[in-house]
C-alpha cells in the first residue's frame, strides 16, 4: 500500500500540452479513477505514474520516495494494458510468472504463486494453455493474474474492460474492486466510461485537455460539478444559461432569470460567489425534475408540453418543450403510465437543492 | 470476376507453373536418380557427398552463406532496432539510403569490391602511402582463394533485406508487449532478449533464411571472383558435357534439398507458433530523442555502414572513368572512352537490345499472370485459391540457379521444352525463365492494390449495369495501376540485370543480354573490366531510376516486395 504524490506534473508533445501542471495526492488503499474524454491526457498521466513516459517539468513520488525518472522496470507496479499485452509467444504460466522470474524467486515458490493467482482469477488448471487459445474473457483475467502476482505496490489498469462485452464487463467491474480492496492495493483506473468511474471509484479526478477539472468521491462529483463540462461529461443534465439577480431563497441560494423563467438555484462552490448581473448556468439532472398535471410543491417550476417520449422500463425519459427554451429532459422513475406527446400542458418541478449554479 | 474467369486464370496459372516451374525441377530430378537402365538410384546423388571436389564446394558454399548471413545480422539488427527506437539527425535520408546495395548487380559491385580491397587496389595503396603497410608484402583482405571477397560483397549486397525484414517486425511489435515487461521489472537489455527477440523472430528469420538462400546458390559473385570452389560455379563448369553427366544433376538436387530445407524452416519453425495474437496495439510507438552525443552515435553509425556497403559503387564507378588503374589510391587520369566503347561495343549495344527485348516480354506476361492471380486471390471464394497463391509464390525459395539448369536441361533436343528454343535463339525461355523468377513481385504488389480497393466501388459498377468484368476493367483495374507500375517496373529491372538465366540459357553471344555481356567483358583481357565497369555503372542508374519510380508510387510499401 502506498501514497502516490503528483507534484505539478507537466507534459509537452512537441508544441502540444498534454499535461499542465497536475497536482494530485492519491491515498494509500484507494481505488482512484482518472476519467475524461479522448485526449484529455488521462492515459499519459498514467503512464507518467508507471514510469513509460518522463514529464518536462514536477515530480511523482510513491510515499516519500522521488519516482520521477525511476525506469519503469525498477517502479514495482502492476498494470493492465488496455489490449492485455500477453506475450504470444509464452503460454499462460509463462506470463504470469514473468515477473517474478525478474525477481528472481526460487522457482517452487514460483510455481505456488502463480497457481494461486491463476485461481484468484478464477482460471485454474488453464496455465499450460496458449494465449490465442484464450477468450477475450480469459485473457483479461490473465493480464490481472500477471500484475497481481508480483504483489504490486499499486495497480495500473488502462481501459481493461473496453473490449469486453457489456455481461462480462458488469461481473469484472466487481471482480476488479474485490480483488483491489482484498489485496488492499493503490489502485489508479483510467477510463472514459462514467457508469464504471462512480460504480467502482472511491474518489475520481475528471480530466479536460490536460487539467485536472474536479477531483472528488463519486456522489460529490455527481451532485456538485465544478463545471458546465463535469456536468454533462458525468450523467445527463440540462444546461440553461440566465442572468442572476441576487440572492435568495435560502443559505448560499441565488435568484436566476432564465428564458424558461425565474429560478432559484444553489451554489456549492465555495471560491466563486456570484453577484446580480452576472451571466451563469444551471445545471438540472433530468431525474430530479418531477412531472404533474396540478400545481406542485416544489419551487421551481416549468410549464411545457411533450413532445417525445421514450419508454426503457425502468425509466420513462420525457422531452419538454417549455417556453423560450430547447427541449428539456425529464426522467420519471417507475412510470405506471406514459404521458402521450400532445397539446396537453404539464409542469416539470424541481426542488432548490437540484439546481445547480454553475459559472459561465 | 465471374466464376468462369476465375477458372481459367487457374487454369492458364496451372499450366504455367506445371510447366515451367514443376517440370524443370521434375526433369532435374530424374536425371539425378535415375541412372542409364532407367531405374532409380541415390548413387550420384550420394557421390556429390562422397567426391573429395564436390564436398568441397557445397562445404564452401555453406561456410560463404553462413558468414554472410552471420555478417547481415550483425550489420543489420543494430540498425533496425536504432531506426525504430530512435530520433537521430539524418534519420529518413540514412533510411533510405540503405537501399542503395540493392541498385548495384553484385557481380558488377564485385569487380568494384575487386578495385577497391585487391591486394593491387585503392585500400592497400592508401595504407603503403600512408606507410602503414610494406609494399613488399600487401595484405589480401579478399582473402585465400578470394572467399572473403566474395563473403563480403555477400553481406554489403545483401543486409538490407535483413534489414528491411527486421525493421518491419519491431516496428510491427506492439510497444505494449515490450511495457508490459518493464512494468514487471525487467530491465531494456534482458526485455530485449525475452520478448522483443523472440516476438519478432519470424520477421528477422524470414529476412535471414533469404540472405542465406541467396549466398548459399549465388553464382554471379563467385564468378567474378575467379573462386569456383563453390556448388554454384561447380554447377555452372558443367553445362558443357551436360548430355551424359548426371552430377551437376545431382548437385541441382542438393542445393534445391538444402535450399527448400531453409526456406521451409523459417516458415514452419516460427511463423506457425507464433500467431500476431495479444490485439491490436494500443500505443502508438514513441521514438526516443537520445541526447546529443548518442543521437550523433546512432547517424555515425548508419552513416559508416552505408559507407561501407558504397565501396563496391565507388569501385565500379571509378573503374568505369580510369584510364588505367592498378595500385593507386585514385586511378591517376579520368576518361570517358570506357562509356563511348561500351556504347560502340558489337557485344554492348546487341546486349541491352536483347535485354530490353526478354525483360520487356517477361515483364508483360508477369503482369497479365500477376493480376489474374492477385485478384483471385484477394477477391473471390475460388476453392483452392490459397494454392493458386503458393504457386505464384514458390518461386522465390527455388534458386535462380537451379530453375536455370532446370529449363536448360529440358530444353535440349528430344526434351519436352525443346520447342522453345527457337533454333539457336533463347528469346522464350529466357522471358519464360524471367516471368517466372518475378512473378512474385507483381502477385504481391497487385495483391496489395487489390486489398486497398473496397469491394463495394466494383459493388456500386455492377449494381449500375456493368458486369464483373466490366466492373474490374473500368473501376479496380485504374485504382490498382499505380501498384501494377511498381510492380512492373521492379519485376523489368530485375529480369534487365538477371544473372542465373542469363548466364546459363544464352550461349551464343548474338544473344546474350547484358548480364552475360558484362561478365564476358569483366574476364576478358585488356580495358575489358573498365568496358565492364561502364556498363555496370549504366545498369546502376538504370536500375536507381526505376526504385525511386517504384519508391514514388508504392512509399512505404516498397520495403514490403523484399519480405517473404
Amino acid at each position: 500500500m502506498v501514497a502516490i504524490t503528483v507534484h505539478r506534473l507537466t507534459k509537452r508533445f512537441g508544441t502540444a500540452t498534454v499535461l499542465a501542471d497536475i497536482n494530485l495526492r492519491i491515498e494509500p488503499g484507494e481505488l482512484f479513477f482518472l476519467l475524461g474524454p479522448s485526449g484529455c491526457g488521462k492515459t499519459t498521466l498514467l503512464r507518467h505514474l508507471a514510469g513509460f513516459y518522463t514529464p518536462d517539468a514536477g515530480t511523482i513520488r510513491f510515499d516519500d520516495e522521488d519516482v520521477t525518472h525511476l525506469p519503469a522496470h525498477q517502479r514495482g507496479t502492476g498494470m493492465m494494458f488496455q489490449s492485455y499485452a500477453l506475450w504470444p509467444h509464452l503460454s499462460v504460466a509463462e506470463n504470469v510468472a514473468f515477473g517474478l522470474e525478474e525477481r528472481r524467486c526460487p522457482k517452487a515458490e514460483i510455481a505456488t504463486r502463480v497457481a494461486e493467482a491463476l485461481a484468484a482469477v478464477k482460471l485454474d488448471g488453464l496455465g499450460e494453455r496458449r494465449i490465442q487459445q484464450l477468450s477475450g474473457g480469459q485473457q483479461q483475467r490473465v493480464a490481472l493474474a500477471r500484475a497481481l502476482v508480483i504483489r504490486p505496490k499499486c495497480l495500473f489498469l488502462d481501459e481493461p474492460l473496453s473490449n469486453l462485452d457489456a455481461k462480462l464487463r458488469l461481473d469484472m467491474r466487481a471482480e476488479i474492486r474485490r480483488i483491489c480492496k482484498e489485496y488492499g492495493l493503490t489502485g489508479i483506473y483510467v477510463t472514459h466510461d462514467q457508469e464504471e468511474a462512480l460504480s467502482m471509484a472511491d474518489r475520481l479526478a475528471v480530466m479536460e485537455a490536460g487539467r485536472l477539472v474536479q477531483v472528488g468521491a463519486p456522489l460529490e462529483v455527481y451532485r456538485n460539478p465544478a463545471n458546465r463540462m463535469v456536468a454533462e461529461f458525468i450523467g445527463e443534465t440540462n444546461i440553461l444559461s440566465g442572468t442572476v439577480q441576487g440572492a435568495g431563497g435560502g443559505m448560499g441560494c441565488f435568484e436566476v432569470d432564465t428564458a424558461a423563467g425565474r429560478l432559484t438555484a444553489r451554489c456549492h462552490l465555495a471560491a466563486w460567489q456570484p453577484a446580480p448581473g452576472d451571466r451563469v448556468q444551471v445545471s438540472i439532472r433530468p431525474e430530479a425534475l418531477t412531472l404533474s398535471d396540478e400545481p406542485p410543491a416544489l419551487p421551481n417550476r416549468f410549464k411545457g408540453i411533450v413532445e417525445n417520449v421514450i419508454y426503457l422500463g425502468a425509466t420513462a425519459q420525457y422531452e419538454l418543450r417549455v417556453s423560450g427554451s430547447a427541449g428539456l429532459k425529464v426522467t420519471q422513475m417507475n412510470p405506471a403510465a406514459l404521458l402521450q406527446p400532445s397539446g396537453a400542458a404539464v409542469t416539470a418541478s424541481v426542488g432548490v437543492d437540484d439546481v445547480v449554479l454553475l459559472p459561465g | 470476376m465471374s466464376r468462369a474467369l476465375s477458372r481459367t486464370v487457374f487454369g492458364v496459372m496451372l499450366v504455367f507453373f506445371a510447366l515451367f516451374f514443376v517440370l524443370p525441377i521434375w526433369g532435374t530430378l530424374r536425371m539425378a536418380f535415375v541412372d542409364a537402365d532407367g531405374r532409380f538410384t541415390l548413387e550420384f546423388v550420394l557421390e556429390v557427398f562422397r567426391n573429395v571436389l564436390y564436398r568441397e564446394g557445397l562445404v564452401n558454399s555453406f561456410v560463404i552463406a553462413a558468414w554472410t548471413t552471420l555478417g547481415c545480422l550483425l550489420a543489420a539488427l543494430p540498425l533496425a532496432v536504432v531506426y525504430v527506437r530512435f530520433d537521430y539527425p539524418g534519420k529518413a535520408l540514412l533510411n533510405s539510403l540503405v537501399l542503395t546495395p540493392l541498385i548495384l548487380p553484385p557481380f558488377v559491385g564485385a569487380l568494384g569490391v575487386q578495385a577497391m580491397l585487391g591486394q593491387a587496389g585503392a585500400l592497400n595503396s592508401l595504407l603503403m602511402d600512408a606507410g602503414l603497410m610494406s609494399r613488399e608484402q600487401p595484405v589480401d583482405w579478399l582473402g585465400d582463394g578470394q572467399m572473403a571477397g566474395v563473403i563480403i560483397m555477400n553481406v554489403l549486397h545483401l543486409y538490407p533485406i535483413v534489414y528491411l525484414n527486421a525493421a518491419a517486425a519491431l516496428a510491427n511489435l506492439d510497444p505494449a508487449l515490450e511495457e508490459a515487461a518493464s512494468n514487471l521489472g525487467c530491465p531494456p537489455w534482458r526485455r530485449f532478449w525475452r520478448i522483443t527477440l523472440p516476438l519478432t523472430m519470424p520477421g528477422i528469420f524470414a529476412g535471414s533464411a533469404i540472405a542465406f538462400i541467396w549466398a548459399f546458390t549465388e553464382l554471379g559473385v563467385p564468378l567474378v571472383f575467379d573462386f569456383d570452389r563453390v556448388t554454384s560455379v561447380q554447377i555452372f563448369n558443367a553445362i558443357k558435357d551436360l548430355s551424359n553427366n548426371p552430377f551437376p544433376y545431382a548437385l541441382v538436387v542438393v542445393l534445391l534439398f538444402f535450399s527448400t530445407l531453409f526456406y521451409g524452416l523459417s516458415k514452419l519453425a516460427f511463423e506457425r507458433s507464433i500467431a500476431t495474437g495479444g490485439g491490436r496495439a494500443t500505443t502508438g510507438r514513441e521514438t526516443v530523442r537520445p541526447s546529443a552525443p548518442r543521437a550523433f552515435l546512432c547517424t555515425a553509425a548508419f552513416a559508416a555502414l552505408t559507407g561501407l556497403a558504397l565501396i563496391p559503387h565507388l569501385g565500379v564507378i571509378l573503374l568505369s572513368f580510369a584510364q588505367d588503374w592498378y595500385a593507386t589510391v585514385l586511378p591517376d587520369t579520368l576518361t570517358l572512352t570506357h562509356y563511348r566503347e561500351a556504347l560502340g561495343h558489337e557485344l554492348t549495344l546487341g546486349s541491352i537490345a536483347n535485354s530490353l527485348k526478354y525483360a520487356s516480354l517477361a515483364t508483360l506476361l508477369d503482369v497479365v499472370l500477376g493480376i489474374g492471380v492477385a485478384y483471385v486471390v484477394v477477391r473471390t471464394t475460388l476453392p483452392g485459391r490459397q494454392l493458386l497463391d503458393a504457386m505464384a509464390m514458390l518461386p522465390l525459395a527455388v534458386p535462380g540457379l537451379v530453375m536455370a539448369f532446370g529449363y536448360l536441361a529440358l530444353s535440349r533436343e528430344g526434351q519436352p521444352l525443346h520447342a522453345l528454343m527457337l533454333g539457336e535463339d533463347p528469346l522464350l525461355l529466357l522471358v519464360v525463365a524471367y516471368a517466372m523468377r518475378r512473378l512474385p513481385y507483381v502477385v504481391r504488389s497487385a495483391a496489395a492494390g487489390f486489398q486497398q480497393v473496397n469491394p463495394i466501388l466494383e459493388e456500386a459498377a455492377q449494381n449500375l449495369g456493368a458486369s464483373p468484368e466490366r466492373a474490374l476493367w473500368r473501376i479496380t483495374l485504374p485504382l490498382v495501376t499505380p501498384n501494377l507500375i511498381a510492380g512492373a517496373l521492379l519485376a523489368f529491372s530485375f529480369a534487365m540485370l538477371e544473372v542465373s538465366d542469363s548466364m546459363i540459357l544464352a550461349q551464343q553471344a548474338a544473344h546474350f543480354p547484358i548480364t552475360k555481356a558484362i561478365y564476358t567483358l569483366a574476364s576478358s583481357l585488356g580495358d575489358g573490366p573498365a568496358l565492364a565497369a561502364a556498363l555496370g555503372v549504366w545498369s546502376m542508374v538504370f536500375l536507381t531510376i526505376t526504385m525511386l519510380g517504384a519508391g514514388a508510387v508504392l512509399g512505404k510499401r516498397l520495403g514490403a516486395l523484399f519480405r517473404t
